[in-house]
């Protein structure tokens, strides 16, 4: 009995230490030190000729064939350690490197050439694309590695870059990474009307599969400063970039698409042009569509309740009603031309129904829809659109004056 | 094989059974193989409407095999239209099961391969998995049922709270409008959303293997085990379509996955959340494949009245060899949609003229 217990314990025992040599390691495990976690990419079209015929004699291409430039924002154990460090010259938080090329992973591919870090952008958190780019390529093609790739998480974000997309990846402050930052700045579209919810690839893959026009926020690089400056217009024909749109004219399409959840207003006052500012506290829009037969007309009507958050007007207090309705009116004049001066721009000018419009229609009219969404951009180019505005105004903050 | 007497399940068992057999491949797939069908978003209708012809069939098989309690369909087929013929359809269905439980296997290891296991070879996927599967099923349905009602669970919360988590980006106007071009288009959808129901036909045999006195509550099972997977597709449906908008939906390979990667939530523990879908959707397949895996060793012994335990390690090459045969995904999903038409065949037709044969000759007597 004694015996065959010891025989069971040294079978168990054998079997345990059998075991244990399975967790000596991870199976196709990849050690962080070695990675170099992209965190941000940028494609730019590449204009540099003399780069263009180098890459020409190494893979003999075709001379006609427009070259990418793709920067990746690497994120390393040796960046982030060497950043913390003092003493030494402070390094940067982040590594860029660059690399040209003819489609997206061959390029990318080529960075290894370059680079000791794996790659692994499993952490990749915003694609840039650079002005050029944008309107020579169309994004169908362009992204469709980003949206195959299982690395590539489909919460990235996209942006379109004025100029250079490879600049907004750099930064004045060394130890910050301009990647995470862009992340960071997005999130305040809750509190101003001059950026657009994030537009991540989850929600662009639908909107290039569909026909729709659509709005990318749009960012620019000033001297090194990074900057949200309103937003690029997609054509959905053709799903290049066709023109931006100004800070303010983003305000009107969110004005008119109700989707803002805070943000100001800045109105003068009639007589002495003294500034009154309206801050938002809700926005609600209800866009109805009309259909008479083969005429289309859209009426707007918007709806906010906010507060004054600043005036200089000195004549006048908020203590008074009448200078809140007269203050009503002014924020109401100004929301009503911000929204008049967009649809000036996409309906006539960009040709891009990029406020939804669209939307409504296929919500509330499906089979008018169903005939019109092929060549929607162009009906709505020459539809009616009338807009109603009603501002009301609940409170003054602290100050009565 | 005679069915050992003790070997048998109650009813909740047998709802549990059922609600795991049907959740399988359908709820990463389905919001894509139906809006490609139907167009609009509309496809939470034809879902509920496939979820009810589902009923339906399920009723009618139900109603079946209670007129022979104590006797699988493989018994008494052959009661019904004699014992060739009714050895011929047992051996279809027999033929059905262990395809469908290779299909599950695959598809397993094809998603596994994609999203977690990179560079491991398909076979070492998918051989651990088939001998667990095997080991499992040799000691009877009793433990199938009772590992299955720890992942029922299991399943129920976790989905539940990951489907949740993903309202931060939904968007109601991507489910609008309902309805907006008639009905028409839903009814297209509905066959792609009734093969998603797949597994009411475990019934023909799982009504023999209950409990004598649980035997009258079978219409009862089917209508429980069948309205969970309903109320779990009916959601994933919405909250697909509703982040990812119709267009989305009808270009991604496994929609719900993409659903479960396209968002983010900083503060929890975790910030993702694709793994835990992964791990209950490995463990939903896992319950379908031997299942089915069971059912069908179940058929041959009964067929060949011998015991269970070499049609059982038998089995396994085959299935083994089916899984590998699809050459590519696109193949695998044709294979997949084959089984589906040739279910509606065996399970929509047979047991309604089998009823109404049994029906004419109980008459007669």
């Amino acid at each position: 009995m004694k015996l065959n217990n010891m025989k069971v314990r040294f079978r168990l025992g054998l079997l345990l230490s059998l075991i244990l040599l399975l967790l000596t390691g991870c199976w196709s495990s990849k050690e962080i030190e070695d990675l170099g976690l992209v965190v941000g990419t940028s494609l730019d079209l590449e204009t540099d000729s003399s780069s263009k015929e180098a890459l020409e004699e190494q893979e003999a291409r075709n001379s006609n064939k427009e070259l990418i430039t793709i920067t990746n924002q690497f994120v390393t154990s040796e960046t982030t350690g060497s950043g913390a460090k003092e003493g030494k010259k402070q390094q940067k938080a982040y590594k860029n490197v660059s690399e040209t090329g003819d489609a997206i992973l061959p390029t990318l591919r080529n960075m290894m050439l370059k680079n000791d870090k794996r790659a692994f952008a499993e952490h990749s958190k915003v694609i840039v694309l650079g002005e050029d780019f944008a309107s020579a390529f169309n994004l169908t093609q362009t992204m469709d590695f980003f949206l195959r790739e299982l690395e590539m998480r489909p919460s990235a974000l996209l942006l379109i870059a004025k100029n250079h997309a490879s600049n907004i990846l750099e930064s004045n402050e060394p130890t910050k990474i301009p990647a995470f930052q862009l992340v960071e700045m997005m999130k305040g579209h809750k509190r101003t009307t001059k950026i657009l919810p994030p537009m991540t690839f989850a929600k662009l893959q639908g909107k290039l599969n569909s026909r729709a026009s659509f709005l990318l926020q749009s960012v620019t690089s000033e001297n090194g400063e990074v900057k949200f400056a309103g937003a690029a217009v997609i054509k959905g024909n053709t799903k290049k970039l066709r023109g931006f749109l100004t800070g303010k004219e983003l305000e009107g399409i969110k004005w008119i698409t109700g989707k803002g959840k805070g943000g100001l207003v800045t109105s003068f006052y009639e007589g002495t042009d003294q500034p009154i500012i309206y801050e938002i506290l809700s926005m609600k829009s209800k866009i109805t569509p009309h259909v008479d037969g083969d005429n289309i007309s859209f009426n707007v009507k918007i709806e906010s309740e906010g507060r004054i958050a600043e005036h200089w007007v000195l004549s006048e207090k908020t203590f008074d009603n009448k200078f809140l309705k007269k203050a009503e009116r002014a924020t109401e004049k100004e929301v009503e031309r911000l929204v008049k001066n967009v649809l000036e721009k996409i309906q006539h000018e960009y040709q891009a129904d990029v406020s939804e419009f669209g939307t409504r229609l296929r919500i509330e009219y499906p089979k008018v829809w169903k005939k019109l969404k092929k060549d929607w951009d162009q009906t709505f180019s020459e539809v009616p659109i009338q807009c109603e505005v009603k501002i009301t105004i609940k409170d003054y903050g602290t100050s009565g004056e | 094989m005679m069915i050992n007497s003790q070997d048998k399940i109650t009813a909740s068992q047998a709802v549990v059974v059922l609600a795991n057999y049907i959740l399988a491949t359908g709820i990463l797939t389905l919001p894509r193989t139906s809006v490609e069908k139907v167009k609009s978003p509309d496809v939470w209708i034809s879902v509920f409407l496939g979820g009810i012809i589902a009923i339906i069939a399920a009723v009618i098989i139900v109603k079946l095999s209670q007129k022979y309690p104590d006797k699988t369909f493989y018994q008494y087929s052959q009661d019904i239209v004699g014992k060739w013929t009714g050895w011929f359809l047992s051996l279809l269905i027999i033929v059905y099961f262990f395809t469908i439980s290779a299909f599950e296997v695959r598809i397993m290891a094809e998603v596994t391969s994609l999203f977690l296991l990179e560079s491991t070879p398909t076979w070492a996927i998918i051989l651990p998995f088939m001998w667990i599967g095997l080991y499992l099923i040799s000691s009877g349905i009793n433990s199938i049922a009772r590992l299955f009602e720890i992942i029922f669970p299991i399943t129920f919360v976790i989905f539940l709270l990951v489907a949740f988590m993903s309202l931060g980006i939904f968007e109601i106007d991507n489910l609008r409008p309902v309805l907006g071009l008639g009905v028409m288009p839903v009814l297209k959808g509905v066959k792609t959303a009734t093969l998603a129901f797949l597994g009411p036909e475990i019934m023909l045999l799982l009504v023999a293997l209950m409990k004598q006195s649980e035997k009258t509550k079978a219409v009862k099972v089917v209508l429980v085990g069948l309205t969970i997977p309903l109320f779990f597709y009916v959601i994933t449906v919405v909250m697909v379509i509703g982040a990812l908008s119709i267009d989305g939906v009808v270009t991604r390979t496994w929609p719900t996955l993409e659903l479960m990667r396209s968002f983010e939530i900083p503060g929890l523990i975790f910030e993702r959340f694709e793994s835990f879908l992964l791990v209950i959707w490995i463990m939903q397949i896992f319950a379908t494949f031997t299942i089915t895996y069971f059912a069908a060793a179940l058929g041959l012994a009964q067929l060949f009245k011998k015991n269970i335990q070499p049609f059982i390690f038998g089995l396994l090459p085959i299935i083994y060899i089916i899984s590998m045969t699809p050459k590519n995904i696109n193949d695998l999903f044709k294979f997949g949609d084959m089984i589906g038409n040739a279910a509606l065949f065996l399970f929509g037709v047979f047991p309604v003229l089998l009823l109404f044969i049994s029906r004419l000759k109980g008459g007669k007597t």
